[in-house]
């Protein structure tokens, strides 16, 4: 077993050498970002026709895998990085990112204004928003009683044993925050206990806690109710155009994945070359129907399918910009929200 | 898994230096990362997943709360049903393949085996497509008229626990089926001659004659199933076992050093088995 262990390790360490290799020469660039974020055969590949450039694509877990990476490397092994707004701010704030040169992306304007000047890049100096996604509940009318139209519907008794929620403290306790009128970021302990008490209210409605691929309990009938993240909310409406997609009517949870460049990228040019071909509007349309997420990118709209276009979860957003609030990083105080998840767990 | 034999025939000069490679690797991959994550189980946690070099006894007095006993004592609890159960199924299943002719041994042993071909996640999907509402299993049971409404199979405890016994009871029918075949059949035999019923021959000959098979069975179906975490969660079981609690204290709560202080008692906790295995006479399964 040992001997079998060190075999693949070499074997890893072999298939990494190209890589290295690779990152001295100069039609290169190094996209880092989750695995299959930015497709290869609609996107990178015809990059890699027009101009010639090689994409090496490395693939992180976790958004602090990633942060810690670039710690570790000095922001000098990558060249583009996609991640999510609270570990954007992060990386910001500790001088990770290099200065967009906007006169190199023309295509930024692009960008639905709505969109821009977050709190992770007040001025637009870094951040090139790739993705936005809001979690939503979708529920199916033939088998729920009642209508659904916001968070406090969710513990009405007649949904015993039929919903499935997100395996994941900050989005799920957020969402009883979000019913409560509070913040998902409070670090209030008592707000945090009501919460945790409502929480523990909920368990006998709830018969699955799933992160991922929720939707496919939702068409299964396993479950009647879910609350889930934008694409798995979409693809259930694909696979039964009967289920109710519900913006909640007490706030939002909201979230923007963007692009940035390590302050020491081996190759900025081309990851400015790349920025702006990913904020072209045809790309920004292909990309979006890929990833199944919402689009930044008002110039996409005109390349985007009337399916896409007319799918509730993708359009409601522009309505309820003003209730929508970030999941932010709390540092130490997240052990709070995880105690209260792991002693909710507890109860399954 | 019987390294530790071969170690001790090898007794030349020459053949020592073969072990330097393997000595290495189990100091640079195995060691040194358990070392690693026994120091930073006693750091403090900084923002972003990272560490600060300040010595604290904190993350182990914060294990004394109940809650996180309450976790480890529902992964021994999942551990434990699932090892009796893969005991109940894989013993009768390993001493009929022991006693099966050659031809039917083959097939047998090719459908213990055959599984691992397959990734774990890819099986455990199939698992879980046959078992939701809409599924095949469901729609058996509506037909025959069993069942009116779908059954809610999928995230049950019964769920979880047949997809642990699914991934783990080869490795009790393995070491059960060798202790019946390597057993002394004349054992039974003179039992019966002298009068034996067969059920009582078995219950005093070849039960205490196959006892290092069970245990050997037992010890290597308990320990994994207590870091098997991630078969709950496949199956939508929503259960918090150890191996969930680590993996939120390093991927969510981003407290490292309290992960790495969970991850030092579980592995006492496995030190403590397999200890107590071998101290009863248990036989060196190369993990030691």
């Amino acid at each position: 077993m040992k001997k079998l262990l060190s075999v693949l390790l070499a074997l890893s360490m072999l298939a990494a050498l190209p890589l290295l290799s690779s990152a001295e020469e100069e039609k290169v660039l190094n996209i880092f970002s989750w695995d299959g974020y930015v497709d290869y055969a609609s996107v990178i590949q015809p990059f890699e026709q027009q101009t010639g450039i090689k994409v090496n694509y490395a693939p992180f877990s976790t958004n602090d895998e990633m942060f810690k990476k670039l710690q570790e490397n000095g922001a000098s092994e990558y060249d583009l990085v996609i991640a999510s707004d609270y570990i954007l701010n992060t990386a910001r704030l500790e001088g990770l990112m290099l200065p967009l040169d906007k006169e190199q992306l023309p295509n930024f304007a692009n960008l639905d204004e709505r969109f821009i000047s977050q709190y992770f890049d007040p001025d637009n100096e870094y951040v090139v928003p790739y993705m936005s996604g809001i979690p939503l509940i979708v529920y199916n009318p033939d088998m729920v009683q009642i209508e659904i139209d916001g968070f406090e519907d969710l513990w009405d008794p007649s949904l015993a044993d039929s919903i499935g929620l997100i395996d994941d403290a900050r989005v799920s306790i957020g969402m009883v925050l979000l019913s409560m009128g509070q913040s998902m970021n409070t670090t209030d302990d008592a707000v945090l206990a009501q919460a945790k008490e409502k929480l523990f209210a909920l368990r006998e409605n709830i018969h699955v806690l799933e992160y991922e691929n929720l939707h496919n309990s939702l068409i299964s009938g396993d479950i009647s109710v879910a609350y889930t993240f934008t694409p798995y909310v979409a693809l259930a409406l694909d696979a039964n155009p009967n289920l109710q997609v519900v913006w909640p009517k007490e706030g939002l949870g909201f979230g923007i994945d963007g692009a940035f460049i390590p302050a020491n990228a081996p190759h900025p040019d081309n990851a400015h070359t790349f920025l702006n071909y990913l904020l072209d509007g045809q790309v920004a349309a292909v990309t979006a129907e890929w990833q199944y997420y919402c689009t930044p990118n008002a110039a996409a709209q005109e390349f985007l399918s009337d399916a896409y276009k007319n799918n509730p979860v993708f359009n409601g957003i522009y309505d309820r910009f003003g209730d929508a609030e970030y999941v932010m990083n709390l540092g130490a105080d997240e052990s709070k929200f995880q105690d209260i998840w792991t002693e909710f767990k507890l109860l399954f | 898994m019987s390294g530790g034999k071969g170690a001790k025939m090898a007794g030349g000069r020459g053949t020592r230096l073969f072990i330097v490679p393997m000595a290495m690797v189990a100091v640079l991959f195995v060691a040194i990362p358990l070392c690693y994550v026994l120091v930073i189980s006693f750091m403090t946690r900084g923002d972003n997943s990272t560490i600060q070099a300040i010595f604290t006894a904190e993350n182990y007095r914060r294990l004394l709360d109940p809650n996180y006993a309450r976790v480890f004592l529902n992964s021994m609890l999942l551990a434990l049903w699932t090892t009796l159960l893969a005991l109940l199924l894989g013993y009768p299943f390993g001493y009929c393949m022991a006693r099966a002719n050659r031809r039917w041994r083959a097939l047998l042993m090719l459908l213990v085996i055959v599984p691992f071909w397959t990734n774990a996640l890819v099986r455990l999907y199939g698992w879980k497509i046959l078992l939701q509402a809409n599924g095949p299993v469901n729609a058996v049971l509506q037909a025959l008229g069993l069942i009116d409404q779908p059954l809610r199979m999928v995230g049950s405890y019964g769920s979880v626990l047949l997809a642990m016994v699914y991934c783990l009871i080869p490795f009790m029918i393995l070491p059960c089926h060798s202790a019946v075949d390597k057993m002394d059949w004349s054992c039974v035999e003179a039992a019966r001659d002298l009068g034996a019923k067969p059920w009582y021959a078995f219950l005093t000959v070849t039960l205490p004659l196959t006892l290092p098979g069970i245990s050997a069975g037992c010890v290597l179906v308990f320990v994994p199933s207590l870091g098997l975490f991630f078969v709950s969660d496949l199956m939508g079981g929503s259960l918090m076992l150890v191996g969930n609690l680590i993996r939120d204290q390093l991927l969510k709560s981003r407290d490292w050093p309290f992960g790495a202080a969970l991850s030092v008692l579980l592995m006492a906790v496995t030190v403590l088995i397999f200890g107590l295995y071998r101290r009863s006479g248990g036989k060196d399964l190369g993990v030691f």
